[in-house]
């Protein structure tokens, strides 16, 4: 064979193991649409930037399957986004349903390995029907072909990882999805363990796909996803999102941004935001709007735990993540899934050099037989022992309400290097009103004996109270807060490591 | 024209309706009060337009995700 003739060979392999599925399949997916693996690739990617490996891979199981397995229906390689190298597993479902099989999970590992060695993040765009079969049925299948990586779940956060949830999700794309830093699901899109099929089957259970494992369910009950969207596109641009408050590894610093003009502005509005009276609530995101920079506020579980914020933003240029209670849900009390959502970020922020910002206005725990039986002092032990193993600079500010327990794991009681008090903060072990009725169970206590109670227990709960007991540093005005923050950041940065925290959570569970 | 479904965040009931059906409502602009865990939640309108129904009445309980109003734009 001639040199031309190898080379005319080599690009026709290559054709066809890019053209994946077929002409038909892709085209269904268009009319739908729906973006193709290499499509969502293209759009991901800085123009021209893609490396591919593994492209002239097939099944390696079963013979009759090599010439219908382009790429192994996994599409893997490197690229730049923003100009920063990224390692990118994209699932083609017009092959083989992207089913896993012994060829492309060496792909997988190859990718994972090397973005985890040399230090930059991992991208999974997931859409699998699971374990490829027969490939992966019998004795063979398993003690040759599935899972024979003792390494391949192992997550100890060298760098981020974040997954995208864009159809059907079974098998190796929700685990992944499950393991990643960051997740955004396409609605329609369906992420279980196993499909309706298999479940109507196996157990006799008639599920429809949304019920199992759809957006609803995974935004609002499981919290297994951050964010949810409308089309591929969107949740492409979520996750360059995420990676651009990200450093690409645990040794480095995240990168910094310019800040907009007017960031400084917002911090005046707080006091519009901020209610008169005690019991009337208010969105804490609009606080922390006016905190951080203009517009870089990145909310992570909108919808999951609502008795706390989470996000990544920007104060003066520098990632920051924000862990926030919000009294529009549940007054602010801190429950089981607001635990799990503080725990997940806080972990994370900690893994990555992530200084964390706390607002606080919670009066106490959700308590009530619900959050017993969802195992609730072990998920607030879980959120204080990880706040207590961070490493990386935490702030607090006692905005209102901060009661008992909750009090500490929101930095109070020297949980956060510096904890400042808004003039409106309350602090105290639990609401007087209650705790006058605990004092009193029994007693036939009159009315004005427990207002007097009551008011005993009002004394010294006062911002000025803890300030004069050094409990807190500092007491500012809430239009102060952005200016504290950044002078606070500025003293507390981690110079003895060039900014890098211990990570004594990166192994740390990424579901909890 | 677009019509706006107006949803509650929280499980609770519904204390004071401050606007009523036809007012023009600004964005942000408190429509009515909930109450939940002894705290006054707000219920801002989330697009500016005309109020165009009101599915709740003072002391309805709510649920989360319930349509309290509709608002077309």
């Amino acid at each position: 064979m001639s040199f031309e003739d190898m080379l005319a060979d080599l690009q026709a392999r290559e054709e066809k193991a890019q053209a994946m599925g077929g002409p038909e399949r892709l085209a269904r997916r268009e009319a739908q649409g729906v973006m193709n693996a290499r499509s969502r690739i293209d759009s991901f990617i800085d123009e021209g930037s893609w490396v591919e490996t593994g492209l002239l891979a097939v099944s390696s199981i079963v013979p009759e399957d090599r010439d219908k397995t382009p790429a192994d229906g996994k599409v893997a390689g490197f690229a730049k986004v923003d100009g920063r190298t990224v390692g990118v597993v994209a699932n083609d479902f017009t092959t083989k349903g992207a089913s896993s099989s012994a060829t492309n999970m060496k792909k997988i590992g190859h990718v994972k390995r090397v973005a985890t060695e040399r230090g930059f993040p991992m991208v999974f765009f997931g859409e699998s029907s699971g374990a490829r079969m027969p490939d992966n049925m019998g004795a063979k299948g398993m003690g040759v072909n599935l899972g024979n990586d003792p390494h391949q779940y192992i997550r100890n956060r060298e760098s981020p990882w974040a997954s995208a949830v864009l159809g059907q999700c079974y098998g190796s794309s929700a685990w992944y999805t499950c393991l990643a830093d960051f997740s955004v699901f396409r609605k329609g899109a369906v992420m279980a363990v196993a499909s309706p099929g298999l479940a109507s089957f196996a157990i006799g259970q008639d599920v429809e796909a949304e019920d199992l494992g759809g957006w609803k369910l995974h935004e609002r009950v499981t919290g297994l996803i951050d964010r949810v969207v409308d089309t591929d596109e969107e949740a492409l641009e979520q996750i360059k999102q995420f990676l651009s408050y990200m450093p690409s590894n645990c040794s480095e610093l995240p990168p910094t941004a310019p800040v907009p003009a007017g960031s400084d502005d917002g911090a005046a509005r707080i006091l519009d935001i901020l209610p008169d009276s005690r019991k009337r609530g208010y969105d804490v995101r609009k606080i922390i709007n006016c905190i951080a920079d203009s517009d870089s506020f990145f909310e992570f579980k909108p919808r999951f735990g609502r008795t706390v914020a989470v996000g990544l933003a920007r104060l003066d240029g520098k990632t920051v993540g924000f862990i926030a209670s919000n009294p529009m849900g549940k007054a602010g009390a801190l429950d089981v899934a607001g635990c799990e959502k503080a725990t997940r970020f806080t972990v994370m922020c900690d893994s990555f050099n992530i200084p964390l910002i706390l607002l606080v206005d919670t009066p106490g725990f959700v308590i009530g037989i619900e959050g017993e039986k969802q195992k609730a002092p072990g998920k607030i032990m879980n959120f204080m022992q990880a706040l207590q193993m961070c490493t990386v600079p935490k702030l607090s500010v006692i905005m209102r309400k901060t009661y008992g327990q909750a009090y500490l794991n929101m930095g109070g009681g020297r949980n956060s290097d510096d904890v400042v008090a808004w003039p409106t903060a309350e602090i105290s072990f639990m609401d007087s009103h209650f705790a006058t009725e605990i004092v009193t169970w029994g007693q036939d206590a009159s009315e004005e004996t427990k207002q007097a109670i009551r008011e005993q227990m009002d004394k010294d709960s006062s911002a000025y109270d803890l300030a004069e007991i050094y409990g807190v540093q500092a007491v500012i005005s809430p239009a102060d807060t952005r200016r504290y923050l950044i002078q606070q950041l500025e003293i507390h940065q981690l110079r003895l490591s060039g900014g890098i925290g211990k990570h004594r959570m990166s192994a740390w569970p990424t579901t909890y | 024209m677009a019509t706006t479904e107006v949803t509650s965040e929280i499980i609770g009931s519904v204390w004071k309706i401050v606007k009523s059906q036809g007012d023009s409502v600004a964005e942000g602009e408190e429509i009515m009060i909930l109450e939940s865990m002894k705290m006054e939640i707000p219920v801002e309108a989330p697009v500016a337009g005309t109020l165009m129904e009101i599915k709740v009445a003072p002391e309805d309980s709510v649920e989360e995700d319930q349509v309290l109003c509709l608002i077309e734009s």
